[in-house]
């Protein structure tokens, strides 16, 4: 348990950090800290439970959209003020340059293996995250068509 | 001034409006359907019929017409963009204008005024930026990856002084590539030196966490996602133009951080790393 809140206060504090390098308006900061940290703090548990980085990462990043679209329908801010720094601390960017080393390191078969996992991470967020904003996006057009 | 000749001049005006709202927005790293659908709303506001936009990263092209398709008024208009950062604040402004000004609560003529001071508006000082931003992202994300207090002290250090010089080196107009180049390899040569520093004082310092907290800020995780996102949402074009983004800006900084740690690696004779 204390392992979990410490998990938590550590990609609150980094997705506040990212927030502000991204320049993200000063009162949403506070509140995307919370997608970050939640959605790590889940991605944690999971790969406890479930052991498969592909599964974790898209369970957090449903969660961190999900968060996303709350804050951004109570604020009225579009919704990737809240996403692009909540999803921080999945986004596979170490793996990618990771990758990238060992292309320039000739080794091929780290590259097959980390440009691999790179990608089925990629499409694991960007999946969850357009099936959550799709959805939404359908729910609006039904209520008011003639949008 | 004829009437024919006001309308014309009107539509140039929403044409030029709607085309800088969507340009503020896709250099600020906004998805492309967003940029699309705002200047399609913006047009569509003022009862024009007939709106087409596309839009790739590199560039915005567009066309609107008052009477419809087919019509031989039609005007189209090019946009090159050169150069694309994140700036959330921008893409939130950008998105309250447009919603005041389709709800008419923005005149025409006061809406050129706005969008430049949106696009002028100053992003976090330096400083904080650096300190804040840099310094926490890197120092906890080190943390995140099973660092101790001395590692996060480093990743800190280091996490503030890289994005500092990036900021310098992005306001001196420096090439993006050479200063992700330069950006790994100080970075690995600072989480080097503080190995040796911590050594002295009989700590032992995971020069690997610390590399992987400080290059945080640097790589291309966002950008990877939104191409993927796009090439999802089927705009493949933008999806495969982002990808490629993200590979260069992750062979640029691979490069300088490999060079710095073949190097030490070489000259410390292999007993690390």
């Amino acid at each position: 348990m204390i392992g979990y809140i410490k998990n938590f206060v550590h990609a609150y504090m980094s997705t506040v950090g990212f927030g502000i390098i991204f320049n993200a308006p000063k009162h949403t900061l506070i509140k995307s800290g919370f997608a970050g940290g939640l959605g790590w703090t889940i991605y944690t548990l999971a790969m406890n439970t479930s052991d498969s980085v592909v599964l974790a990462t898209f369970i957090a990043a449903m969660t961190v959209a999900l968060i996303g679209e709350y804050l951004a329908v109570t604020d009225g801010n579009p919704i990737t003020v809240y996403i692009i720094p909540g999803i921080i601390p999945l986004v596979p960017g170490f793996g990618l340059y990771y990758t990238m080393l060992s292309v320039v390191e000739k080794q091929f078969d780290k590259v097959a293996d980390y440009g691999s996992e790179t990608f089925l991470i990629s499409m694991a967020i960007a999946g969850a995250l357009v099936i959550v904003l799709s959805i939404n996006t359908y729910r609006r057009q039904r209520q008011n068509p003639a949008d | 001034m004829p009437v024919s000749e006001m309308i014309c001049s009107r539509k140039k005006k929403l044409l030029v409006i709607s085309l800088y709202a969507g340009e503020i927005m896709l250099k600020n790293g906004a998805e492309t359907y967003r940029v699309e659908d705002t200047i399609i709303r913006l047009c569509k506001s003022k009862n024009l019929p007939y709106v087409e936009a596309y839009v790739t990263p590199t560039g915005i092209f567009m066309s609107m017409d008052s009477k419809g398709e087919s019509q031989d008024e039609i005007i189209s208009y090019i946009k090159r963009i050169k150069c694309r950062g994140i700036n959330l604040n921008k893409i939130a402004e950008v998105n309250n204008f447009s919603r005041n000004f389709v709800e008419g609560k923005i005149p025409m003529d006061e809406a050129l005024p706005t969008l430049k001071a949106i696009d002028n508006s100053r992003p976090y000082s330096k400083r904080i930026g650096a300190l804040a931003g840099g310094g926490l992202a890197a120092g906890f994300f080190a943390l995140l990856f099973g660092g101790n207090f001395a590692v996060f002290i480093a990743a800190f250090i280091i996490g503030s002084i890289i994005r500092y010089m990036m900021c310098c080196l992005g306001e001196m107009k420096f090439p993006p590539f050479l200063s992700n180049i330069i950006g790994g390899a100080s970075m690995t040569l600072m989480a080097v030196l503080f190995f040796y520093i911590a050594s002295l004082m009989n700590i032992f310092l995971d020069v690997n966490k610390v590399i992987t907290g400080a290059i945080m800020p640097l790589v291309p995780g966002v950008a990877i996602t939104n191409a993927v996102r796009d090439s999802i949402a089927g705009d493949l074009v933008s999806g495969t133009a982002r990808t490629a983004e993200a590979m260069i800006i992750a062979i640029s900084i691979a490069f300088g951080v490999g060079s710095v740690l073949k190097l030490w690696f070489f000259i410390s004779g292999g007993c690390l790393l």
